[in-house]
């Protein structure tokens, strides 16, 4: 894992996605060593409303010229993501990354199984790149809202080394239904490991089809979190055992078997 | 160097410099290592530690509020043995100024904590909670009654070898008797103040945000609510060392605390904007002094002049 750095960065790009959802590609002098999984913390810059740095799971990295690119995938849902939606390209953020345990990608085994449902896509298709550049054959399967919420489904497409199965909830777009309902159909494929990423009752369904399927899977959760390093006990998630964990740091990707009550 | 001095005093104690981390927001010192050495503050104030490991609250535990956040987080913390074990022997190598707050459901747990702590080296004061608004029982109720807190407080002082600071509750009915109370009966410092009590509303769920209903406020939106506290104290209690918290951002938040009569300051909130934000501030401070010729942080104490 990547030491965790807090740098200034630039906003370079900005690419509208859907009419919620957008890209963005934050510009660093330093190199940034994020895993899939990983997140970071970015901050406005100037100001105390909004005071604290919202977590966005990394989408992926890249180096462009003398510079490095980290990718985010965000859904305008409240103040922070309303500003990042119309701040100039070019301007200053703070950017507080690699942060947490993202998902254990050596272990996916022979045949690994991506699960990604509306905005928690970012991590999945971050580990779709990693597997297909490691020439590692996977099936994808991406579930969202509506046809227009479907993000980036070329990208999937190009990147994806075994089936890539599209649900959307309302049926404008592939198979209708959750996307879960769409892996219970194909769950006897013998897949060696999951992972997911996706609104929490998502993650739930998934949860109890990998228990069912004695599926080991890996899932990536989001809770309200205020520092993101392990201070404030705010985004703790409840383990098997009883105890609460920052889900910044033993999170915020936990093996099914270590997650409690609920799970 | 920066040809400013530094130094300042809390009662018997003598920090390298004003700025702390607040409790509850720095972990138990090691955990900012990379990002904020705690050897570079005046000093770290751990999560408040009971006897034994606390789970802390159900979840939502954290909300954040205009140039705020409301956290309902229940003192969810490692117990103090462990804390003896796997923490303050690294604090003690790095040469940290440790201030341990410690908390108890009742006296007796509060005094089991102390006793603890007393066998070890490396620690430079307690600051007891007894202001914690999220907790059922012990914290905020010793803090709002004089009474209670004052046998706390006189049994801890005669328990232990080492200052007692009280970290002040601002939900208090009367802030002015509790803090009286405290110093009369052998605290050597008020820390104030503790988060106020608060309450976030999701209106389409017609339900608190937090799961425990109410909450503590922190962050700038305190700041007014705080100097005036501090103020208040400072003029009721001249003589009493007082550590400002409450919404400082910058240097210049921190001068407005020691100017309100604040020996030092804890800085809470902005270490999760920020983690590297006490030595911001601390970067802060050093440019104010500079900048208005100020030789010496503590001629900055108490030195408001009210109209």
């Amino acid at each position: 894992m990547g030491e965790r750095l807090d740098r200034p960065v630039t906003l370079a790009r900005r690419q509208e996605l859907s009419p919620t959802c957008f890209a963005l590609e934050l510009a660093t002098e330093e190199p940034i060593h994020a895993q899939p999984g990983q997140f970071a913390m970015v901050g406005l810059v100037g100001g105390y409303d909004p005071l604290l740095r919202r977590p966005f799971s990394v989408a992926g990295v890249r180096q462009e010229g003398g510079r490095f690119l980290v990718e985010l995938l965000v859904k305008e849902v409240g103040k922070t993501t309303s500003l990042l939606r119309r701040l100039p390209v070019g301007s200053s953020l703070r950017l507080l990354a690699p942060l947490g345990e993202g998902f254990h990608l050596e272990r996916c085994g022979p045949r690994p199984v991506l699960v990604a449902g509306g905005i928690g896509l970012p991590p999945v298709l971050f580990a779709a790149q990693v597997l297909a550049c490691r020439g590692v054959a996977f099936d994808f399967f991406f579930g969202a809202a509506t046809q227009e919420e479907l993000l980036l489904r070329e990208r999937l497409a190009a990147l994806t080394t075994g089936e890539l199965v599209l649900c959307t909830d309302d049926g404008s777009f592939g198979e209708p239904g959750f996307v879960t309902e769409a892996l219970r159909r194909r769950g006897e494929q013998g897949y060696s490991r999951l992972f997911a990423c996706g609104p929490t009752p998502m993650l739930r369904a998934v949860a109890r089809l990998a228990r069912s399927l004695g599926l080991p899977a890996e899932l990536s959760l989001e809770e309200p979190m205020a520092c993101g390093v392990g201070v404030c006990l705010g985004c703790v998630v409840r383990l098997a055992d009883g105890s609460y964990v920052p889900s910044c740091k033993q999170g915020p990707v936990f093996p099914v078997e270590a997650l409690g009550e609920g799970w | 160097m920066s040809g400013v001095a530094l130094e300042t005093r809390v009662g018997s104690l003598l920090l390298r410099n004003p700025v702390l981390a607040a409790s509850g927001t720095f972990g138990y010192g090691l955990d900012l290592v990379d990002l904020c050495p705690p050897e570079a503050l005046g000093g770290v104030v751990t999560k408040g530690l009971s006897p034994r490991p606390r789970a802390g609250n159900p979840t939502p535990r954290i909300v954040e509020t205009p140039a705020g956040m409301l956290n309902s987080i229940g003192l969810q913390n490692i117990g103090v043995e462990a804390f003896c074990r796997d923490v303050l022997p690294e604090l003690r190598r790095r040469g940290a100024l440790v201030v341990v707050n410690v908390f108890g459901e009742t006296e007796e747990e509060y005094a089991q904590v102390v006793g603890r702590l007393e066998q070890e080296e490396g620690i430079a004061a307690y600051e007891l909670n007894v202001s914690c608004p999220n907790v059922a029982k012990g914290g905020m109720e010793f803090g709002h009654d004089p009474r209670l807190l004052g046998e706390l407080v006189r049994g801890l002082a005669t328990a232990s070898h080492r200052p007692i600071w009280v970290k002040l509750s601002p939900n208090a009915p009367d802030p002015l008797a509790v803090a009286e109370a405290a110093l009369a009966f052998g605290a050597q410092a008020l820390s104030l103040v503790n988060t106020f009590r608060a309450l976030a509303i999701d209106p389409c769920k017609r339900r608190p945000v937090l799961a425990t209903g109410f909450g503590g406020l922190s962050g700038p939106a305190i700041k007014p609510l705080a100097l005036r506290l501090v103020w208040e104290l400072h003029r009721a209690f001249p003589q009493a060392p007082l550590v400002g918290i409450g919404g400082i951002m910058t240097g210049e938040d921190a001068v407005e605390f020691l100017l309100a009569g604040a020996s030092a300051v804890q800085v809470g909130t902005a270490t999760f904007r920020n983690p590297r934000a006490c030595l911001e501030v601390l970067e802060g401070l050093v440019a104010f002094c500079q900048r208005e010729g100020v030789r010496e942080v503590r001629e900055l104490v108490g030195g408001l002049a009210w109209p």
